[in-house]
């Protein structure tokens, strides 16, 4: 159901993108760093005050034609990002929600693995396949 | 309504539309001269009141955007003002036809016109009119802005005579029905008795008067008269001028509340001349929006604004948060047209630039993203290229920067689209160049050697390669070389083989055409593009030099008495960097070169291409001292491992040299890397002191060279090493050549020798020399050899050797500090207990094997030239590898009984293992010859 997921570090760069119409990858690579705008946006928005009990999921970042782009940011400024058909309604922001709680724990996981450098690309077979399946759920 | 105006914001409402325009052949140059001067009046007090007058000057206006001046006042063009340039007075009556005509164009809604004539003189000129004013040359026209302030004012009067007559002529007549042109046929046989009508009539007429006050510089009536028009027309469902009607409430609240102006550009100068009090900005009224009419404000209003100027302000202006809300409605009423798109294209960006004001970026990108979606009719390319350049800028303005970058990015391409017969290349790189802070690159490479990458490179590389494209086809190499040079630089860990390969194919072939070069290139917008040196290219690893050996270096030349191998190592010590300091200082203190000497600077290099790496020219960079590089030329097999290359040069004077870096030549492009820059690498740069020239030797001996060689124990560098094999007991004479090799006559030289293997008992001298015979030869000029003659002697025991022992233990003889063997040390008369002695003749063939090794080192110290003088001297050492075998064995060894019983007959089998006779010599000097091979008892 997501087209595009993407973990963005701190320092806005991708620890890991992924895509399913692999052809157009450059298309979502654009889609995801221009929504960075908005997610710095809604956090500045925020405050500082809120920081420590704030709700992670960022919601609806903005619409495109073809696509919803949700984000989520961890407390420690990671960024996820999805990007999901527009045209799919079933899609409620309770699942978005879920999903994004369950690409957390992912990355939490990830974080755990002592070979893993905080900072460097993501390259964890599960990681992979837990995005896989958020994919292919329900399409 | 056709062409949008994307500068448009809110203010524009209260402004005065004046076109200016050349007639005729003007120059361009002179044209705009005068256009600027023009331009420079835009607000005028008008004399008798506190308003104020804003103009707003365009060259060129579309006539059909002209027709929407019912709509939006604003859009009307109320003055024309042409220039002209006419040399003769027979011109002259042709040229004000052409002023004429000029004013057809807008001849429905001009209030004024005026025309400047430039270089006519004589009668015509003479003439007074007050719609033409003569300028005898566009140097001479002082009055130009004189001229406008009286055009103006009596633009002023014609405006205040018609919001006069609209605004009192409500009560009387039929109010005529105000309508925007697409509107027009949609009238045609409507019943325009009906109460419907009617009220339609007086709305768009309120709103129309509305406009007319705020140009007028009222704002406050103007605000009175849109909230009436708002009421009539959302009584009557007519929602296009129930927009209009709601946008010109927006504009009058935005002018209030912002009188610094949304525009952005033009707010300074607004700022100034303000009339309104600086306190009102951002002055948030909440309840504001509860609208008050007043009825009986309306018709006295028209001349005494002042006198509920404060309560009316209170009440019908706006608070921020409305006027986003009002804007919203307004837009969604005009999206109901698809005719009027260009008007809610418009009323988006002037939202948009409230919303940057009020820094509420989320909502101002939900107008921009709505205003991308509507829908125009056909654009032109140019028109594309402005819309997308607008979004972009206005995206800036709320902060979303990579979304302007994105959509500076679709400008720049949108500029070269294959649809155009004529690419703007140009354009579109200076267009590239601006989105560069979007995706924070910037063209330095320094910003990226600190550390590890960060940005998103998939879309920095994209943009790289557009950069490259773009400057290509701009035919400017150099520039497409630099920007290839930089991707290739910085994105190398993103670059997938395939790529590094097509990338580097490319860069080739511009450098073919154009070298790269470590100049900064300037762009004709002042943007400095620094240079690119390659050090990944291939990357330099710096060679690990064992600091135990450092410090034997340093205890060596503390006594300042003599040098060193002229090799220098640089250090790398990975991670720690309490070691990395030690070597700092050992650099700094504890190597010296030699001037006029090749010297040596080792690194270890590794290529991280996927194809072998050729790397030319590849030299020392250094400061202080003159230093010719050698440069040498490598070529790298595919990711290789850590490859070892020695850089050398010559020191050509003497002092303090630093070497802080190296020059490559790769793909056709020069670098310079400077070791501060490199990632990872502590030191920066090594200091070296040169001193003064000394001559050198080299060594040629009369032995063979010897593939042992001598572990520099004490950190002394081995030049040579020779091997012999020798007898025990054998002398042989060791020649030695020394040449002077170098440029300086030799003329000091000292020798030592120390053994270094000194395990073995050593009997006699080992080595001997007569130094004077060669001190004799000195000064050795360069080129001269003179020879030094050592003779090497050995004489080693080789008694006790364990088998032999044991066989005489077998004998039962027990043998105390029998020392066996070793001829030519005489045998001692043995003392044997006397005991009966069976002679068993189980003799082994002894071990023949039994070589001892000698092994030393000769020193030679020597100087000369002006080094001597300084005190310096060089070191060079031989090694000597001696392999000694004992020449005698002692075979069997047994005793008989002797004549007398305090004494017995020692019997010793000899054994010359030489391929010489040898004589063995006892005591009573009985010799015994040995022939080779022998064996005698």
């Amino acid at each position: 159901m997501a087209v595009c997921i993407a973990v963005i570090a701190k320092e806005n760069y991708p620890l890991y993108i992924r895509s399913i119409p692999t052809e157009n990858e450059l298309k979502f690579h654009y889609t995801v760093h221009t929504s960075l705008d908005v997610v710095d946006e809604k956090i500045s928005a925020m405050g500082k005050a809120l920081v420590d009990q704030r709700e992670l999921y960022l919601g609806l970042l903005y619409p495109t034609e073809d696509y919803k782009v949700y984000g989520y940011m961890t407390n420690s400024k990671v960024k996820f990002v999805m990007v999901v058909d527009s045209s799919n309604t079933a899609l409620r922001d309770n699942e978005i929600r879920s999903m994004f709680r369950k690409l957390h724990n992912s990355y939490t996981d990830v974080m755990c693995n002592p070979f893993y450098n905080p900072g460097d690309c993501i390259h964890s077979r599960a990681f992979d396949n837990m995005v896989t399946s958020m994919m292919m759920q329900v399409c | 309504m056709s062409v949008p105006d994307y500068m448009q914001c809110a203010e524009d409402h209260q402004t005065l539309l004046v076109v200016v325009q050349p007639v005729g052949i003007v120059p361009e140059e002179n044209f705009f001269r005068i256009y600027k001067r023009i331009s420079s009046v835009s607000q005028i007090n008008v004399r008798d009141s506190q308003r104020v007058l804003y103009i707003r000057y365009r060259h060129h206006y579309p006539p059909e955007n002209n027709e929407w001046g019912d709509f939006q006042t604003h859009r009307k063009v109320v003055g024309l003002i042409t220039i002209t340039d006419c040399s003769s007075a027979k011109d002259w009556p042709q040229t004000f036809e052409k002023f004429h005509v000029q004013k057809e164009i807008y001849g429905s809604t001009l209030y004024d016109s005026r025309l400047f004539v430039f270089g006519l003189q004589g009668e015509v000129a003479e003439q007074p009119r007050t719609d033409v004013a003569f300028y005898p040359s566009y140097d001479e026209c002082e009055t130009v802005e004189k001229r406008i302030e009286d055009f103006i004012e009596s633009l002023f009067i014609v405006l205040e005579s018609k919001r006069l007559d609209r605004a009192t002529d409500k009560s009387g007549d039929k109010i005529p029905l105000l309508c925007v042109p697409f509107e027009k046929k949609d009238f045609v046989g409507l019943d325009t008795e009906s109460r419907h009508y009617k009220k339609r009539c007086q709305g768009r007429m309120r709103k129309h008067v509305g406009d007319l006050c705020l140009q007028a510089g009222m704002l406050q009536d103007s605000l009175v008269h849109y909230h009436m028009s708002v009421e009539l027309l959302r009584s009557v469902n007519d929602f296009l001028w129930l927009g209009a009607a709601l946008e010109g409430l927006c504009s009058a609240s935005v002018i209030y509340h912002y009188p610094g102006g949304t525009g952005g550009k033009s707010g300074a100068r607004r700022a100034q001349g303000n009339s309104l009090p600086a306190e009102a900005v951002n002055r948030h009224r909440p309840g504001a929006q509860e609208v008050l009419i007043d009825p009986g404000a309306l018709t006295s209003n028209g001349i005494n604004a002042d006198t509920s100027a404060e309560i009316g302000r209170a009440k019908n202006c706006l608070s921020p948060e409305d006027i986003i809300d009002k804007y919203k409605e307004a837009i969604s009423y005009y999206s109901k047209y698809k005719n009027a798109g260009v008007i809610e294209l418009e009323a988006c960006v002037k939202a948009v630039r409230v919303l940057a004001i009020q820094k509420r970026s989320m909502e101002a990108s939900e107008f921009l993203q709505n205003a991308v979606y509507i829908n125009l009719r056909q654009l032109s390319e140019e028109e594309k290229i402005q819309r997308y350049s607008i979004l972009s800028e206005l995206y800036e303005r709320i902060g979303f920067y990579r979304k302007s970058a994105f959509f500076k990015r679709v400008a720049a391409m949108q500029c070269v689209a294959p649809s155009i017969s004529e690419p703007g290349w140009r354009a579109c790189y200076k267009l590239l160049l601006e989105t560069l802070p979007g995706y924070s690159l910037s063209l330095d490479p320094k910003d990226f050697s600190k550390g590890t990458h960060k940005g998103w490179a998939a879309v920095q590389m994209r943009l790289l390669h557009e950069l490259v494209y773009a400057s290509r086809r701009m035919g400017n190499p150099a520039l497409s070389v630099r920007h290839l040079s930089f991707l290739l630089q910085t994105m190398l860990d993103f670059l997938s083989d395939q790529e590094k390969k097509d990338v580097t194919q490319s860069l080739e072939n511009y450098t073919s055409k154009c070298p790269g070069t470590m100049e900064f290139i300037t762009l004709p917008e002042g943007l400095k593009l620094p240079p690119v040196p390659f050090t990944k290219l291939p990357i330099i690893s710096l060679l690990f030099n064992p600091l135990p050996t450092i410090l034997d270096y340093l205890l060596e030349l503390k006594k300042k008495s003599d040098l060193i191998g002229n090799k220098f190592y640089q250090v790398s010590l990975g991670d720690s960097n309490s070691l990395s300091f030690v070597c700092g200082r050992f650099f700094n203190i504890y190597f010296q070169w030699v001037q006029g000497d090749v010297c040596e600077v080792q690194l270890m290099v590794y290529n991280p291409m996927p194809f072998e790496l050729r790397v030319e020219n590849m030299g020392l960079l250094s400061t202080g001292v003159e230093f010719e590089s050698l440069p040498a030329a490598l070529s790298l097999p595919a990711e290789s491992g850590l490859y070892p290359v020695t850089l050398v040069g010559v020191p050509q004077t003497t002092g303090q040299i630093t070497i802080n870096g190296y020059h490559t030549s790769v793909f056709g492009v020069f670098s310079d890397c400077i070791l501060d820059n490199l990632p990872g690498i502590k030191t920066n740069g090594c200091t070296v002191e040169v001193i003064p020239a000394l001559p050198r030797l080299q060594i040629s001996t009369s032995l063979p060279r010897s593939a042992h060689t001598l572990q520099p124990s004490s950190g002394d560098e081995i030049s040579t090493s020779v091997s012999v094999q020798l007898y025990n007991g054998e002398t042989q004479q060791l020649v030695i050549k020394l040449e002077n090799i170098g440029t300086e006559p030799l003329e000091k030289l000292e020798v030592t020798a120390k053994t270094v293997n000194s395990k073995e008992k050593l009997y006699g001298e080992f080595l001997s020399w007569k130094l004077e015979d060669t001190l004799s030869q000195f000064p050795l000029k360069p080129g001269k050899i003179a020879t030094f003659t050592v003779n090497i002697k050995v004489k080693l025991d080789f008694s006790c050797q364990e088998n032999l022992l044991q066989d005489l233990s077998d004998d039962g003889i027990s043998v105390s500090g029998l020392p066996l063997s070793s001829p030519f040390r005489q045998i001692v008369k043995p003392r044997v207990e006397s005991k009966p002695i069976n002679p068993t003749e189980s003799s082994k063939v002894g071990d023949f094997s039994h070589v001892k090794t000698l092994e030393a080192i000769l020193n030679f110290k020597y100087s000369g030239g002006p080094g001597h003088a300084d005190g310096y001297y060089r070191n060079l050492s031989l090694g000597l590898h001696v392999e000694v075998e004992p020449s005698v064995f002692f075979t069997h060894v047994s005793t008989l009984p002797a004549t007398s019983t305090r004494q017995c007959h020692l019997l010793l089998d000899v054994f010359n293992s030489t391929e010489h006779e040898l004589t063995v010599s006892a005591k009573k000097n009985e010799d015994l010859v040995l022939h080779a091979g022998e064996c005698q008892r």
